[in-house]
């Protein structure tokens, strides 16, 4: 379970984390929101650590990390059987709390994370299909694999839905499977910690 | 001493840091800049008030005269007659040219115009030209647009007694990102900071989110969700927007596009009135501008006309021998400009398409911009959604001005102890953007009517063996090959490790904040490393500026396909 909390996709906000050892076609490249062009990391964070949460104390992102582990009902604050005019609202008010344009000034690069995130969910949950298999995957404990950033071209995607359904089905299940075969390794980090690293050493070199 | 038409404030681009970091000092104003008409509005601390000119105008017409030395606008100026503005001297329409090359339709369709337009179809800059003293003394949309501006500022300073900086301004959806560094370049020459650039429909859908969320105080209504639909015509641009409303929240749903207006219409009639007009319209011979302003002018007139009877009478001498005495029905109107409806028509449904919205729905449809209160619009709105009425609540020409006034007090971070600023947009994206790969394909990597702000990635692979560059084109539009699409402009990245094609992992991610800064990163990922094999790239789009036509082909014949990518394609 735990390299189910601390992989890929979920941790996309922050910090590294356990990933593939091997050269795999779907490596996990979510990665951080962009509008950071400085590191604001200042610790340098050890890969595959869980750990790494801690070093990177900085309140604000903590806060996020916590964001980034909540289950798309509880990023909206709705219970599971929550109906569609509920999901509506509770996305409407946290967008009123997180968008960038009215978030507090010193906030914004943080709230524009929420924001998108809070944007995945509602796009999930209002969609009734893809809700669907959102539960699904949720009671086998993997809710966390999905991520609407996270995709490959695919010739006929956006011809219909179904194609972009099955897609995204496709990609949970490989997602599943390399996780499966990387349980344990902690050999490398996610697109996001390397490119973290990497700015922090640039900047470090300067 | 002469005062200087306009001050070069910056020359530089406004960047996204300054748009977002800046603490506001004071409000925002709106401006609505219309292809044939402009206005401006304020939060003025309880409610959106619009500004008037020193002749009372709400609405200014948007041009800029070329006369003596200095250039004057349409907020100062005033003409004895509308066949002053046709003389050839004053350049109006900018907006239908600002940011487009010699090769685009719509340039095209501006030669007719009385100024000169001309076009030597290689894709850079059109000549644009006003008459001054029988000699063409040649200017640019950016230049015309920021002498306006510069007026409608000191009109703002004068009247509100403080001074103007930051502004939110009306565009058009269907204007591409190197548009809108146009719009702002024009805005940086006038001394306005651009604080967002939003798209009209949207600035609407604004103004309907309060009149709904007061409308709910009132009734102490649920607030539940209202969807809108959203249709503004004017002179130049036809948009469309879905938006769904609640608690002062506006959702832009979906957005659709295009540069059809009031202008298409008049030259269609103007050409169905003279039918060898075209020598008259395009030829630009200076004893002819006057008989092509006379009929420009008699056009206008009758089609304003046919909005409130069933036919009008044509009386024209065109003075240059030529006279038109024709009776125009309204149905004969309707069926030169087929075409026209037909696109607002498509505009429409494709926009309920995508924004996965049934006719029944929809609660409200606002029809706003001159062309609104044309009969045929109406009717093919109302016959779509079945319906008997439009909104009322709504004035058809101030609606967008004073929505960007509600954006520009909200984004200066204003508040009302009334709650009638507790707004928001969340906008979606016009186009899509993406860049040129399998080929001369555009591969789309945030698509149409993404939510802003948004982050999305797709993986390339290289084409060749030990292909160690690859040049990343980035795109913006709807069409499938490049060449339909808005180059944004392209940088290489460089040091891809030697291997097979197909093998490399390069990342390519675009990312739109709320303000609408667009950023590409791409690089190459690298199994089993801590470290990107090379740098990442984080390169702000646009990056090309004039002759971006050029580019392309340019960049081709260098590099035929030795630099090009293709998708990964999905591997189960």
């Amino acid at each position: 379970m735990q390299s189910l909390t601390i992989s890929g996709s979920d941790s996309r906000f922050l910090f590294p984390t356990t990933s593939m050892s091997m050269p795999d076609p779907k490596p996990s490249v979510a990665f951080f929101p962009a509008h950071i062009s400085k590191p604001i990391f200042s610790t340098r964070v050890s890969p595959g650590s869980v750990k790494a949460k801690a070093a990177v104390n900085d309140g604000l992102v903590a806060e996020v990390a916590e964001a980034a582990e909540l289950s798309f009902y509880e990023l909206l604050g709705i219970s599971e059987s929550g109906s569609l005019v509920e999901i509506k609202q509770a996305y409407k008010q946290l967008a009123r709390k997180y968008h960038p344009d009215v978030s507090p000034p010193d906030r914004v690069k943080e709230y524009t994370r929420r924001f998108i995130r809070v944007q995945e969910a509602y796009e999930t949950l209002s969609d009734p299909r893809r809700r669907a298999m959102y539960d699904r995957d949720m009671a086998k404990g993997i809710h966390l694999a999905f991520s609407a950033g996270r995709r490959r071209y695919q010739n006929d995607e956006g011809m219909d839905e179904k194609g972009e359904w099955k897609s995204r089905w496709q990609a949970q299940v490989s997602e599943l499977k390399r996780r499966s075969m990387n349980k344990d390794s902690k050999g490398s980090m996610s697109w996001g910690a390397r490119m973290r690293r990497q700015r922090e050493e640039s900047c470090n070199g300067l | 001493m002469a005062e200087p038409a306009y001050i070069v404030a910056s020359d530089n681009e406004t960047t996204g840091e300054e748009k977002s970091s800046a603490a506001f000092p004071e409000i925002a104003i709106g401006i609505d800049i219309g292809t044939s008409q402009c206005s401006i509005a304020v939060w003025n601390g309880s409610q959106v008030e619009l500004l008037k000119n020193t002749r009372n105008q709400k609405m200014m017409q948007s041009f800029v005269m070329f006369k003596d030395d200095t250039p004057s606008g349409g907020v100062s100026s005033h003409l004895s007659h509308e066949h002053e503005m046709l003389s050839g001297a004053a350049i109006f329409n900018m907006k239908r040219l600002i940011g487009r090359v010699d090769t685009d339709p719509v340039v095209h369709a501006s030669k007719s115009l009385p100024f000169l337009v001309q076009t030597l179809d290689i894709g850079v800059r059109p000549f644009i030209a006003a008459l001054v003293n029988n000699v063409w003394r040649s200017t640019t949309p950016e230049e015309v647009l920021a002498i306006f501006l510069v007026e409608l500022r000191a009109m703002a300073e004068v009247q509100l007694r403080r001074p103007i900086r930051n502004v939110v301004l009306t565009i058009p959806v269907s204007f591409s990102r190197f548009q809108l560094t146009r719009i702002e370049r024009a805005c940086a020459m006038a001394g306005l900071q651009v604080l967002r650039l939003m798209p009209e429909p949207t600035a609407v859908a604004l103004l309907y989110a309060q009149q709904q969320q007061q409308t709910e105080h009132e009734n102490m209504g649920s607030g539940s969700e209202k969807i809108a639909l959203i249709f503004n015509m004017g002179a130049g641009y036809c948009d469309v927007a879905v938006t769904a409303t609640a608690g002062g929240v506006s959702q832009i749903k979906s957005l659709a596009g295009s540069a059809i207006g009031g202008e298409d219409l008049l030259q269609n009639m103007m050409r169905h009135l003279l039918p060898n007009a075209e020598s008259l319209l395009s030829d630009h011979r200076i004893n002819e501008i006057k008989s092509m302003a006379l009929l420009r002018v008699a056009t206008q007139e009758a089609i304003h006309k046919l909005s409130f009877q069933t036919s009008v009478q044509v009386d024209v001498d065109l003075g240059n021998g030529s006279k038109i005495r024709k009776v125009v029905g309204r149905e004969e109107f309707e069926a030169v400009n087929q075409k026209v409806f037909d696109r607002c028509e498509s505009l429409i449904t494709q926009c309920l398409h995508d924004a996965k919205v049934e006719i029944e729905d929809v609660s409200d449809i606002i029809a706003v911009g001159g062309c609104s209160c044309i009969p045929k619009i109406k009717n093919l709105i109302l016959k779509i959604f079945k319906r008997e009425e439009l909104y009322k609540g709504m004035n058809p020409s101030e609606a967008a001005a004073c929505g960007a006034a509600l954006e520009g007090a909200v984004a200066s971070g204003v508040s009302d102890p009334f709650g009638n600023l507790d707004l928001l947009t969340i906008q979606a994206t016009p186009l899509a953007v993406g860049i040129r790969a399998d080929g001369n394909n555009f591969i789309p990597i945030i698509p149409r009517n993404t939510t802003m702000p948004a982050r999305r990635d797709l993986i390339f692979t290289t084409v060749h063996d030990n292909q160690t560059q690859a040049l990343i084109i980035v795109y913006e539009g709807e069409g499938n090959k490049v060449e339909e699409n808005h180059l944004l402009g392209y940088f290489k990245i460089t040091g891809i490790p030697p291997a097979p094609k197909g093998v490399p992992e390069i990342s390519v991610c675009m990312d739109i904040d709320a303000s609408n800064a667009l950023r590409v990163f791409a690089g190459v990922l690298q199994p089993r490393s801590s470290h990107p094999a090379i740098p990442f790239m984080e390169v702000r789009m646009p990056t090309v500026d004039d002759g971006h036509g050029w580019c392309a082909e340019a960049l081709h014949r260098a590099h035929g396909a030795s630099l090009d990518l293709v998708t990964v394609q999905k591997k189960i």
